[in-house]
């Protein structure tokens, strides 16, 4: 786990700088920026392995950034810095498709595992699945390495989150995959302040794929224990 | 915060006051109806009963006390809804005060944790053994300066918290102006001596303030004008009076404020969004504390960076002292810059010269009519 590229996105200055000197330390290489809109051009143009974004920048916030770079589909991981850890803001952060979320201050051995941590998740979903490319769920099929559902009248893209929570049930068919799995194979271990989350993407997947989201057929939750993907 | 919960206390016992006066007078009339029935009964079982003059007459009477009664009704029922109207707008604003106290909180917490962050995570490299020799001594030299700005900080949130706070109070005195501002200026000549300092003032200009806290709006303001005036910064600092205001200018010729909000930037933690602002050191009080203590004076202050020239000019108003002669010759006018120490450059047309000695006198004087 080297060379990885690293975007840090950070207009105070001295964090900026320490933050990077340290990341540099691990063997990634690491860009700076501290303007949201300027980092957001420069990742359209050239995506690295990783952003670290912070929330309140000049120009343009970490937020608005995000969202405007999932809203192009761009799946680059994001972890955001922030000095605003209202509970509120964490789940907005993850909600609009960040990774995962740092409040500062933070320990420095956090951060690099982190990071770390990220770069491990983004591997594992990079590398060809064990359980194949492709899902099929009754006639909808789901291609897993484009983000891509195939249903007989439409198709359309999921976003990574979505096509990783797919993928984890997928490589286990039938069996119960807990939720606290899904948050470590997915986000990683303490990401999320409550396992919540994890269901209302399952709501979401289930609206998107089932025949009737009301009475799933294929993703099935174990009450108490998680959920279950029968093909 | 003070004034709101005050306000809100005066209206409610406003309030309380009149609803108990509403049920005295309820009280009162029904007392008095009951016992004029009551001497009406005792006439009749006394003397029989009434004859046709007698009748018109309690019946005259009876009219004219209904009518004093209605109106006195209507009277305390519109005392009864004004209060109720000062009440609801109390709270509103006492509403309005919890919201902005909670968005003051947020944007402290925000603006301290962003050095300490910055200082935990040098010092933790170098005892972690990542930063050694000169990179260590940089990291150690960087951290104490994330200190500093904590302590900046601390300070600024003090004096702001106590000029919002219960504590919160200025204390005017009869004091001149221009004298303060005098010393202000030499003394901050003396301490930044890249920066051009000119002064116009007249020699006495007599107001109702409080010197301390006009000597921080003027530090404050001093600051601001260093900060954003350009690598070799020209302020221009001018005393004078308006109407019956004493009247206090300070100028940079600096970028101006680029589009940010003249009113958003007198707000705690608001500042300026180009890069020349945010690279430099403060957290946003400076003008917020500014315009606290002005208005604690019932003064008033004015931000213009339509000027010709260029730069910002913000203008403080205070209250003259009233009854005194209104001194507004131009007499003095100091240039401070940096070339040795400050340099008179002007001179007294008139009146008390001050520990600087005039000499030239350039025109110039009362310019700073807004």
């Amino acid at each position: 786990m080297s060379g990885e590229r690293l975007i840090v996105v950070e207009d105070e200055a001295h964090l900026a700088e320490v933050i990077s000197e340290n990341l540099e330390l691990e063997g990634w290489r690491v860009e700076v920026l501290g303007d949201g809109a300027q980092a957001l051009e420069r990742i359209r143009q050239d995506p690295p392995d990783l952003v670290l974004l912070d929330v309140m920048l000049p120009s343009m916030d970490g937020f608005a950034v995000c969202e405007a770079l999932r809203g192009d589909g761009n799946q680059v991981p994001i972890l955001f810095l922030t000095a605003r850890s209202s509970r509120d803001d964490r789940v907005r952060g993850l909600e609009l498709g960040g990774d995962d979320y740092l409040g500062k201050p933070f320990d420095l051995s956090e951060l690099i595992l982190r990071v770390g941590a990220i770069l491990r998740r983004t591997q594992w979903f990079s590398s060809p699945s064990p359980a194949g490319d492709e899902l099929r769920l009754g006639d909808v099929r789901i291609d897993l390495a484009t983000l891509t559902v195939h249903k007989p009248d439409r198709t359309f893209g999921l976003s990574q989150k979505e096509t990783m929570i797919l993928r984890c049930l997928a490589e286990r068919p039938g069996e119960v995959v807990s939720r606290s799995e899904i948050v470590d194979t997915v986000w990683g271990y303490d990401a999320f302040p409550t396992l919540r989350t994890v269901d209302n993407f399952i709501v979401r997947l289930r609206r998107l794929l089932e025949p009737d989201p009301k009475n799933p057929r294929y993703i099935h939750t174990v009450r108490g224990a998680g959920y279950r993907l029968t093909p | 915060m003070k004034s709101g919960a005050r306000s809100l206390k005066v209206s409610l016992a406003l309030y309380v006051v009149i609803v108990m006066l509403f049920f005295t007078l309820i009280g009162w009339w029904v007392y008095f109806f009951s016992s004029k029935g009551d001497e009406l009964a005792e006439h009749v079982e006394l003397s029989g009963p009434l004859n046709a003059g007698q009748y018109s007459a309690i019946h005259e009477q009876l009219g004219e006390w209904a009518s004093m009664f209605f109106f006195e009704g209507i009277f305390l029922g519109v005392l009864l809804l004004a209060s109720v109207l000062l009440v609801l707008r109390a709270v509103r604003r006492e509403l309005v005060l919890n919201r902005q106290q909670r968005n003051f909180l947020s944007a402290v917490t925000h603006e301290l944790r962003s050095p300490l962050a910055s200082a935990k995570l040098y010092l933790e490299s170098i005892r972690q053994g990542r930063a050694d020799g000169e990179k260590a001594e940089r990291y150690l030299a960087h951290a104490q300066e994330d200190i500093e700005r904590l302590e900046d900080l601390v300070e600024d949130l003090l004096t702001a918290r106590r000029m919002t706070g219960e504590t919160a109070e200025v204390h005017p005195e009869t004091m001149d102006l221009s004298g303060l501002v005098l010393r202000r200026v030499e003394r901050f000549a003396a301490l930044h001596d890249h920066a051009t300092v000119e002064l116009d003032a007249p020699a006495a200009v007599m107001v109702e303030a409080d010197p301390q806290a006009l000597d921080r709006v003027l530090e404050n303001l001093l600051g601001n004008a260093l900060k954003y005036g350009g690598a070799q910064p020209r302020i221009e600092v001018g005393v004078g009076v308006d109407g019956r205001s004493g009247l206090l200018t300070v100028r940079d010729f600096g970028p101006g404020l680029q589009g940010a909000d003249p009113q958003r930037i007198l707000e705690p933690f608001v500042r300026g969004k180009d890069e020349n602002v945010r690279t430099q050191p403060g957290a946003g009080l400076g003008l917020f504390i500014v315009k606290e203590l002005v208005g604690a004076h019932r003064g008033s202050l004015r931000i213009d960076d339509t000027l010709d020239g260029g730069g910002t000019r913000v203008a403080v108003r205070v209250p003259l002292t009233p009854g005194l002669p209104r001194n507004v010759r131009p007499t003095h006018t100091w240039g401070l810059s940096d070339d040795g120490p400050p340099r008179p450059s002007a001179g007294a047309v008139g009146g008390a010269s001050r520990e600087t000695p005039g000499q030239a006198a350039p025109p110039g004087g009362q310019e700073q009519q807004l």
